[in-house]
């Protein structure tokens, strides 16, 4: 028998094809409030399908509105028909800029509920409008302003945004909100005889009674207490001390058929039905940070990060709903009228109501809104924006050096090298594996000696032994998470038996920032044996627990103020990711742009770091999907993202790889990584051609950087991702609205579509609904767009990608291959001029140190290119002119919450072109310019700089077609005009004058 | 080394302006950076002409970049540093003009001027003096290498000597297997009817039945045994290692399950490291504390009793056994036939037979077969014995012979110790190192071993398989011999058998000098070893002193 019992395990061991562990994580069904909540809708529904009145219970009490006459907000008590009893209390405000905030708790009740969510995700208590008023009337209290309007409907209580006229969102339209009073505990009834314990196929247990008591809520709330008061998965009990407490909301967009947002989820980026007649997936999305071994590439499940942020669209409108909530949610979505409208059902388990309505109009308003609110992405470091080579693991110093000697070798750029969990000493964080990393400090000079930098894994795990210095301080002090009895909450993770640092305490901040100062303090531990170029990643900060619940914390674990993990799940991770970034930072002085990647996110977390999405399977179906993440995370402020190339499990054949690569060097982040199992795939490994086309892939990535660090300036000034969906950059065009797999870089006019199929020689790329003219980026070969958009076959073959350039657009590279980004610093620019229909183009660049703070005091380089066209036909000027943007915009330049606090608030007339970093680089040349489309073969060229007197330039003429050609056909040559060095530099105001 | 900002920071401008034209040009295409009279100059593959001023001016116009050896300004080029006091050098164009001054060009001239000392002096001292140190050591190891090659031809003479002596014993044990071989007979001769006869005794028979079935039960049993440990080798590294799979539900309770029935407490509760050490409790022990408490029937055998002695009982000599057991059964024993056979014979014969009978028994005895008078039957068993005995040591002979023969073929083969035979001393060499919680050894042409120093499995890595296999290798070269291969060692948990690549240079101590795993169970040693030391010529070249080893 044991024998047989043992070969039956042994056999269960067997590795089974790679998937997900389902049973490891709850469906709406084995939530007990998501099947409250969706029990709710369910009746409504039902009672709407039954011609029955469906009433929300839910009221404001009209005689208790409280307009104040300072500013645009306004308080009301809210009651519920249920419970006359319970007091709930509603404040709207206005901000300055429009966006509508509604919060709503309980009033008076037996405990509190969590109140603090948004406190994290906010820079600062936002601006209340003292230019907008609320009227009150019998029905209803509302505001206008501009084209907007914001009515809250008194019976039954009903927020509504309009613009002109014209419903935007609606709050509880459908009266699905619910928020569930704190409540005592009755005494359990004994089970009777004769009551039965059933236990249903998903271990639910319910309690059947024989008499029903009438119960005349049942209504609204359902029949049954259903998991109040303690809930069981697979092995683990929930004890839910507080009772129930959750939180239903429904918001409509009844003029919005598409929405997007609230990652993390593997599925498309324009978000797909949950409920309805013709739902595509059956469970809601859930948004509860989660370590999900192998996921799924097409699922709701809940993934490492939450955003509970929702863009709705449509071709007039754009709108979004940033629901600053902490705890565990599920959303349904749904259009009630198709290709029209969309319906959203939000279900938490726990918090007070606190809701943003962003009003647009455009995704360039929705984007500032939401960046006034959250942050935005912080300037990162300029290295950080190369590639970044990462393994679990690279096993010694000797192993990383000589990794980065066949680097070097075979000439294939690379700027970070990664240390995963096995560099420390029984995976206790920061201390050195000595047998395996003996010199951990020469290590990383000898990696910083070519500019590199190294970044080495820093988990929340704490390993509980008296070995561990950082261990034993936690302890001491009392900053780790506390278990549900108050002790010390033990789990278990890399580091065997672990506690986990409790970041909502704010004593942890500086006792976290001493961890990583690199000079020995006076009896507690710091890293002394690090180096300013080592940076860090946050991974397991979800937190993962691999024996807790759905491989997480135990819900009734307790935080800082008391608070339980319930309350702030989804917010934990951004904290540690927050402290690490701000130790990092604060490690030297001055100050150093700090890189902290992490796995856990929330919204705000924008403002401390890049993202991954998480453990990838080596698959073209996650291939694909990493982009549509990629892209869902951007437009909801994580816009420094990445999917890790070549996938984490498995290993990805030579074709594979290099479609990946193509995929990672158009991702802000951009990062190869594997698991301890798989074979080394470092790109040098490949056989001839793969790494060949590899190495030209990489070396594009550094030629474009240029542009890529331009496109973080825009997105650390205004929120605008760095990679832009198709509806963000063009919000009218309807035929774009559901695509996800093409994307443009910033506002370059670089667009490009990742090859994602096995075997691919052609690809079908969406031209944008424009009268404008494309070119293909490598071979410069035209494809017209049309008003009314156009589909174009391009081919694909593997070394191709489909890349354009937007005729109109202007970009800056550099061309020379160098081993890593820093030792381009002095490299010349080559500007490729394409010139769109009407024979214009114009371009930007950003530039700075890379590294320090010195840009919040107006140490940067931003300069403007313009391309225009005067005069007609053969007697044509086409005219390129270098500008300094610093004298018209500077005070736009840098995000003006600064990290530093400069002496002078920088503003375009105390801007300083001679600054000291532009004077750094005042040699720096143009080299080369290549202008696409001119009309036809120039007379003379000549440059002009300021000062100094007209020069003719060296050029070279190819034939082709012209950028205003009306007739032009897909896939014809463009016209090539190839600019020899103009002698001409980056930081001065030129122009150099084509004459036809 | 500097760091690159610094250098940056220092950058002059306007050195990039006129450049030698022939910068960065190796000798020998110097006289190809020359105007032609027009003033022009074709690029070096003919593919377009271009104005002298052209060449150096740090922008790129050939397609092969042939105008810009000096300036970095086409990729994928070369630029040539002449490192005067010291030996000139091509690095990449990627690295000219970066900001970093490279250590192949000491002159600094891989960078703009003023920017990189010229360090060619001290850097060309510091090299030569480098070479003469490994000249000294390649010297030095090469003289231990001659005496491997000594020992090697010492070693064909021992095995010629071994071939010729094995040629005189395999003659006189032939002789006396002969001799013996006719006792033997003779012995048989007097009882092989009545041998065959008491063989048909349905006990004997049935007693040979149950030996053939215990056998076929003990091999059963070790391989039942043998699986069971390596299934709990497995189950021990799944249960102290499975972070990764936690995750999965189905580890947890395999590994729970064997928790359960090894009897070891949780490895949540105790320290992961210990694991391997850690006492078991009496309680949770239960399991296996039940069956040592089973009580065993009478006669039984212990567990210990089946594994050391069984071996013992099937190796029994059952013919004797049933001569024993004739005489249990019969009546009063006779005499031995051997001592009694005098009686029957006439007094003329008897010297003769005495004769006989003292060699005979005095050889018997001497193999100590017999101890003074036994049974007729008994003395022919032990006589087939004793050929059988002689049998083998001529065998043995024989194949000492064919193992000396083989050991000379291979001795100077070069997929073996060499050409010189100059590895053989290092064959059955066994060299360790420490590493982590492991001992790693290699035996040369043998075996290597992963030997953890904290308790628990000793794994093979692998068994010598060949020399470097890389098909653009000659066998028999330098480079075929800088690496050993050692593959098919134990299999990894899910992942690929163990192997070793053992990677050496040459040096004057036989010694392991790192070990590294670089992918899941695939090992790369480095060592060094006087083997590779190959002699030194006039020149003090031992290999062709390469610009890239600089």
């Amino acid at each position: 028998m044991r024998w047989v019992a043992l070969a039956s395990l042994v056999l269960a061991l067997a590795p089974d094809a790679l998937a997900v562990k389902s049973q490891d994580f709850k469906t709406c069904s084995q939530s007990g409030f998501c099947r409250r909540g969706r029990a709710l809708s369910t009746r409504a529904a039902e009672a709407k399908a039954n011609k029955t009145t469906w009433v929300s219970p839910y009221s404001i009490d009209s005689s208790s509105l409280s307009i104040s006459p300072s500013d645009a907000s306004f308080t009301a008590a809210v009651k519920s028909s249920l419970y006359p009893d319970i007091k709930f209390g509603l404040e709207l405000r206005v901000h300055e800029d429009g966006v509508v905030r509604v919060r709503m708790n309980e009033v008076d009740g037996l405990r509190k509920r969590y109140d603090e969510a948004a406190s994290w995700a906010l820079i600062r208590e936002p601006e209340i409008s003292k230019d907008i008023t609320w009227k009150a009337g019998k029905k209803d209290v509302k505001a206008k302003y501009g084209e907007n309007e914001v009515v809250v409907a008194f019976e039954p209580l009903k927020v509504t945004l309009l613009r002109n006229g014209k419903e935007q969102i609606v709050l509880n339209g459908e009266g699905l909100l619910h928020m569930e009073h704190f409540r005592a505990k009755e005494e359990p009834k004994k089970v009777e005889e004769g009551e039965e314990v059933v236990t249903d196929s998903e271990g639910q247990q319910e309690v059947m009674q024989q008499e029903p008591t009438v119960n005349p809520r049942a209504w609204f709330e359902g029949e049954t207490e259903d998991d109040y008061w303690d809930e069981k998965f697979n092995s683990w009990t929930d004890t839910k001390p507080k009772g129930p407490e959750s939180l239903s909301l429904d918001i409509d967009f009844p003029n919005h058929a598409h929405v997007y947002g609230i990652p993390q989820h593997a599925t498309r980026l324009a978000l797909p039905t949950t409920s309805g007649p013709e739902a595509t997936y059956t469970d809601p999305f859930r948004l509860h940070n989660a370590d999900v071994f192998e996921y799924l590439a097409d699922s709701t499940m809940s993934l490492y990060g939450s955003i509970p942020l929702m863009h709705a669209h449509s071709a007039d409108s754009t709108v979004a709903v940033f629901n600053a909530i902490g705890s565990e949610t599920w959303i349904d979505i749904s259009h009630p009228v198709k290709d029209k409208s969309t319906l959203s059902h939000w279900i938490s388990e726990s918090g007070i109501l606190d809701v943003f309505l962003l009003p647009g109009p455009t995704p360039s308003d929705i984007f500032a809104q939401y960046a006034r609110l959250t942050g935005t992405t912080a300037l990162p470091a300029h290295w950080s924006l190369g590639y970044h080579q990462c393994r679990w693991n690279y096993v010694s110093s000797e192993d990383v050096r000589a990794v980065q000697k066949r680097f070097d070798e075979e000439d294939i750029p690379v700027d970070v090298f990664w240390l995963d969990i096995e560099y420390a000493e029984e995976h206790k964080y920061f201390i050195w594996d000595k047998k395996t990393f003996p010199d951990p400090v020469e290590m990383t000079e000898d990696v910083a000696a070519s500019g590199r930098k190294m970044v080495v894994i820093i988990d929340p795990h704490l390993k509980r032994t008296s070995s561990y210095p950082v261990y034993q301080e936690a302890s001491e002090k009392e900053f780790l998470v506390k278990n549900k009895d108050g002790g010390e909450y033990e789990g278990w993770c890399w580091s065997g038996s672990s506690s986990w640092v409790d970041c909502f305490n704010p004593a942890v901040a500086d006792w976290w920032v001493e961890k990583f100062k690199l000079e020995k303090l006076d009896g507690r531990y710091s890293w002394v044996e690090s180096t300013k170029d080592v940076h860090i990643w946050n991974d397991m900060n979800e937190p993962a627990i691999f024996n807790g619940p759905e491989i997480s914390m135990h819900k009734d674990s307790i935080h800082y103020g008391g608070w339980e993990h319930r309350d702030v799940h989804n917010i934990n991770g951004m904290l540690f990711h927050n402290l690490t970034s701000l130790a990092v930072l604060r490690r030297t002085s001055p100050p150093q742009r700090p890189f902290v990647l992490t796995r856990s996110f929330y919204a705000g977390s924008q403002r401390f770091g890049a993202m991954w999405t998480g453990d990838n399977l080596g698959t073209w179906d996650h291939m694909a999907v990493g982009i549509k993440m990629v892209l869902a995370n951007s437009i909801a402020g994580m816009t420094f993202a990445g999917s890790d190339v070549g996938g984490f499990f498995g290993n990805p054949e030579p074709e594979m790889l290099v479609r990946w690569y193509q995929v990672g060097i158009f991702s802000p982040f951009f990062r190869a990584h594997a698991h301890i199992d798989t074979k080394r795939r470092e790109p040098y490994l490949l056989d001839e051609p793969y790494k060949s086309i590899v190495k030209d892939i990489l070396r594009l990535r550094y030629k474009l950087l240029p542009v890529w660090y331009t496109a973080f300036r825009e997105t650390s000034v205004t929120g605008k991702p760095v990679v832009r969906p198709h509806y963000v950059e063009f919000p009218k065009d309807v035929k774009g609205f559901d695509l996800d797999d093409q994307f443009f870089v910033g506002s370059s006019g670089l667009l490009v579509k990742p090859v994602t199929d096995k075997g691919a020689t052609e690809a079908s790329v969406y031209l944008p609904a424009e009268d404008q003219v494309y070119y293909d980026y490598f071979s410069h070969v035209a494809y017209p767009s049309t008003s009314s958009g156009k589909q174009i076959a391009v081919p694909a073959a593997l070394d191709q990608i489909p890349f354009f350039i937007r005729g109109d657009s202007i970009i800056l590279t550099r061309e020379r291959p160098r081993r890593s980004s820093p030792l381009m610093a002095k490299d010349p620019f080559t500007l490729t001029v394409a010139l769109g229909k009407t024979g214009q183009a114009k371009g930007e660049l950003y530039l700075d140190d890379g590294t320090s703070y010195a840009h919040e005091s107006g140490d940067w380089v931003w300069r403007e290119f313009v391309a225009t066209t005067e005069g007609k036909k053969k007697k044509a000027v086409v005219k390129i002119e270098s500008k300094d943007l610093g004298k018209t915009r500077g005070s736009e330049a840098v995000d003006p919450t600064k990290v530093t606090s400069p002496s002078k608030e920088l503003s375009t007339e105390t801007y300083d072109s001679k600054n000291a970093f532009a004077k750094s680089i005042e040699g720096v040349r143009v080299e080369k310019l290549v202008v696409l489309g001119l009309g036809s073969k120039p007379s003379s060229v000549k440059a002009a700089v300021s000062g100094e007197g007209d020069k003719e330039l060296v050029w070279e003429w190819k034939e082709g077609v012209a950028a205003s050609d009306k007739k032009m056909k897909d896939g014809s040559a463009a016209s090539e005009l190839i600019i020899k060095d103009p002698k001409v530099t980056i930081t001065k105001d030129w122009v150099i004058s084509v004459q036809l | 080394m500097l760091s690159p900002w610094l250098i940056l920071s220092l950058l002059p401008l306007s050195t990039l302006g006129a450049l030698e034209k022939t910068r960065g040009v190796p000798p020998d295409l110097l006289q190809k950076y020359a105007p032609a009279k027009s003033g022009s100059w074709k690029c070096l593959d003919g593919s377009k002409e271009i104005p002298w001023d052209f060449v150096n001016d740090d922008s790129c116009d050939c397609l092969d970049g042939s105008d810009e050896p000096g300036t970095g300004a086409c990729p994928d080029t070369y630029f040539y540093c002449k490192n005067e006091g010291h030996i000139g050098s091509l690095i990449p164009s990627s690295r000219v003009n970066d900001g970093l001054c490279e250590v192949q060009c000491c002159d600094g001239s891989d960078e703009p001027e003023g920017v990189c000392p010229n360090l060619c002096k001290e850097v060309g001292e510091m090299y030569r003096r480098k070479m003469a140190e490994e000249l000294k050591l390649r010297k030095t190891g090469s003289k231990i290498r001659s005496s491997y090659i000594t020992y090697a031809q010492k070693e064909k003479k021992r095995l010629e000597g071994v071939i010729e002596n094995t040629a005189t014993e395999i003659a006189l044990r032939e002789k006396e297997y002969a001799r013996l071989k006719d006792i033997a007979d003779r012995t048989e001769s007097l009882s092989a009817a009545a041998l065959a006869h008491k063989q048909q005794s349905p006990l004997y028979l049935s007693l040979l039945d149950h030996s053939g079935a215990l056998k076929s039960l003990q091999r059963e049993h070790q391989k039942l045994v043998e699986r069971e440990k390596q299934l709990s080798n497995i189950l021990d590294t799944l249960r102290t290692g499975y972070n990764p799979n936690y995750q999965d539900m189905a580890v947890l309770e395999a590994v729970r399950g064997w928790e359960y029935i090894a009897g070891l407490p949780h490895i949540n509760d105790v320290g992961k490291d210990n694991a391997n050490d850690e006492t078991v409790s009496d309680e949770e022990a239960g399991i296996v504390e039940d069956v040592q408490e089973e009580e065993l029937e009478e006669g039984m055998w212990t567990k210990e009793e089946l594994e050391k002695e069984l071996g013992d009982l099937l190796s029994t000599d059952y013919v004797s056994l049933l001569m024993e057991h004739d005489e249990h059964v019969s009546s009063p024993p006779e005499e031995s036939m051997i001592f009694d056979i005098a009686s029957y014979l006439p007094e003329s014969f008897l010297p003769q037979y005495e004769d006989f009978k003292d060699t005979l028994v005095s050889w018997l005895a001497a193999f100590g077969i017999i101890k003074g008078e036994e049974g007729a039957s008994a003395d022919a068993s032990r006589a087939r014995q004793a050929l059988q005995d002689a049998e083998n040591v001529l065998n043995k002979a024989k194949r000492d012979r064919e193992n000396a023969e083989k050991d000379l073929e291979k001795l100077f083969d070069p997929k073996m110790f060499g050409a010189e035979g100059e590895w053989k001393k290092l064959d059955g060499t066994c060299l360790e190192y420490p590493s982590g919680d492991y001992v790693y050894e290699l035996c040369f042409f043998g075996e290597s071993k992963q030997k953890p120093t904290k308790g628990g499995q000793t794994f093979t890595l692998g068994r010598f398989s060949s020399w470097n296999s890389s098909p653009d290798v000659q066998v028999g070269s330098p480079e075929y011999y800088s690496k050993q291969l050692y593959n098919r060692g134990t299999k990894c948990w899910n992942g690929p058998e163990r192997s070793v690549q053992l990677v050496m240079t040459c040096g004057t101590e036989n010694a392991i000098t790192s070990v590294q795993e670089l992918e899941k169970c695939e090992y790369q040693f480095t060592a060094t070893t006087p083997a590779l030391c190959l002699p030194v010529d006039s020149n003090g070249n031992g290999k062709a002193g390469s610009r890239e080893e600089l």
